[in-house]
């Protein structure tokens, strides 16, 4: 019995172990060319939208329990005529060595063999750690079980679970899409082809800022641009090694938004 | 002592008759459908394929209950004197789905597609015992999240044993 629990604890153990996954399926990346970013926020709406995440209003945004998983920060330099501002869209970054993975006294966070950070919502209990150990604040937690009013409810996505109470979620990289694009390509028995996932946030961005693929094939979108010299990952001191990156916006005078 | 005896059998008797009574007519896993249709008489009898009537099964994330039309497709000519036919051709002239009553439900968290089953080859069989012998359709599987995955361990299915290859 014991040896068999010591089985079992060892394999759960070895999901935390740096390299559990040697060779990904694929490794879904995420490239935010900021000088197309102009802070429109339809990205936000996007994401609210596909994912059904509740609008919690005003008064539960001041005790800091907002619910998008995308936001946009802004900075603002200067003062008036002569301002500069720089918007830098924020999301789970799912990164490789995830703080928060290290977290979890239940599993219910882990990377998957896509290298996606996934959250698994019927595990969660809601301790609250990952929030606490994310580097980028991407983490929502379920304070109450968010209901829709009436006609309402009949535009959640069904792709897509509602969450009660209690339960931690973030961005997962539109995971719906990603696996109906597989489905699709398995049924036209080929590989998942570039361009054939498009998140929400990248779907609705009017100027096209965000671009989504695998960079393990190298002929894809975004590999060639993530060779780009305006490249930078957030906090990439850290060594979190995230997998969403983003191209700097060089302003007028040289200089550029990630200084 | 004698009264204690009487109570027993008599309260034994009625556990027996009121689990047999709940089993029939109130039970999730045999739910008595408005129309007493028979898959014993279609599949079984009559040999017609799943999906003749379950279109989508093999397409779709759904099998699909068949509409009305596809009841009366045929027993618009096929046995139109029976009473349970005729309570078909009534739903066919209010032109109102018939009610039926779900028995294979899965939680909203689960992302099951038929389609990539129906196309990996696993028979309707497997999941759904054998409906060619049923009256009343009959819930087999326990539809848990073990018996999902002892299949998929059986089968090496790719990726099987990933949380969000299911759960959504």
């Amino acid at each position: 019995m014991s040896g068999l629990l010591e089985r079992i604890a060892g394999k759960l153990r070895s999901y935390r172990e740096p390299g559990y996954y040697t060779k990904l399926d694929h490794k879904w990346t995420m490239v935010i060319d900021l000088d197309k970013c102009n802070g429109c926020e339809a990205c936000v709406v996007a994401c609210y939208a596909e994912n059904n995440l509740p609008v919690v209003g005003r008064e539960e945004c001041e005790k800091s329990r907002a619910f998008s998983w995308l936001r946009i920060e802004r900075y603002v330099e200067g003062e008036y005529p002569d301002v500069k501002v720089k918007f830098i869209p924020v999301m789970c970054q799912h990164c490789m060595k995830a703080p928060c993975e290290t977290g979890c006294p239940v599993y219910a966070t882990y990377h998957n063999q896509d290298g996606l950070n996934v959250q698994v919502y019927n595990r969660c209990v809601g301790t609250f750690t990952c929030a606490t150990y994310c580097t980028y604040d991407v983490r929502r937690f379920n304070w109450f079980t968010y209901k829709w009013p009436k006609p309402l409810e009949a535009q959640l996505n069904p792709d897509v679970s509602v969450r009660e109470m209690g339960v931690m979620e973030k961005c997962t990289f539109c995971i719906q899409r990603i696996r109906s694009a597989k489905d699709t390509a398995k049924d036209e028995s080929r590989p998942v082809k570039d361009g054939d996932i498009k998140p929400a946030c990248s779907q609705s961005c009017p100027t096209g800022a965000i671009y989504f693929g695998d960079i393990q094939d190298p002929e894809s979108v975004v590999a060639k641009l993530a060779k780009s010299p305006r490249r930078y990952r957030l906090l990439e001191e850290l060594n979190a090694d995230p997998s969403v990156i983003y191209l700097k916006r060089v302003m007028g005078d040289g200089t550029s938004s990630h200084e | 002592m004698k009264k204690l005896i009487l109570y027993a059998v008599v309260g034994g008797i009625a556990f027996v008759i009121g689990y047999f009574v709940n089993d029939q007519f109130f039970s999730d896993r045999a739910p008595v459908q408005p129309i007493n249709f028979s898959h014993k008489i279609h599949a079984g009898d009559n040999q017609i394929p799943c999906q003749y009537c379950h279109i989508y099964a093999e397409r779709s994330r759904v099998s699909g209950v068949p509409n009305v039309k596809r009841c009366m497709g045929c027993h618009q000519i096929i046995k139109t004197d029976s009473p349970e036919i005729q309570k078909v051709a009534s739903y066919w002239d209010k032109k109102e789905p018939i009610p039926w009553v779900k028995v294979y439900n899965l939680p909203d968290h689960v992302y099951f597609p038929h389609k990539r089953h129906v196309r990996a080859g696993v028979d309707c069989k497997n999941c759904h015992g054998d409906v060619a012998s049923m009256a009343r359709i009959e819930k087999v599987s326990s539809l848990q999240m073990g018996w999902c995955l002892s299949c998929h361990t059986k089968r090496e299915v790719k990726n099987g044993h990933d949380c969000w290859t299911c759960h959504k």
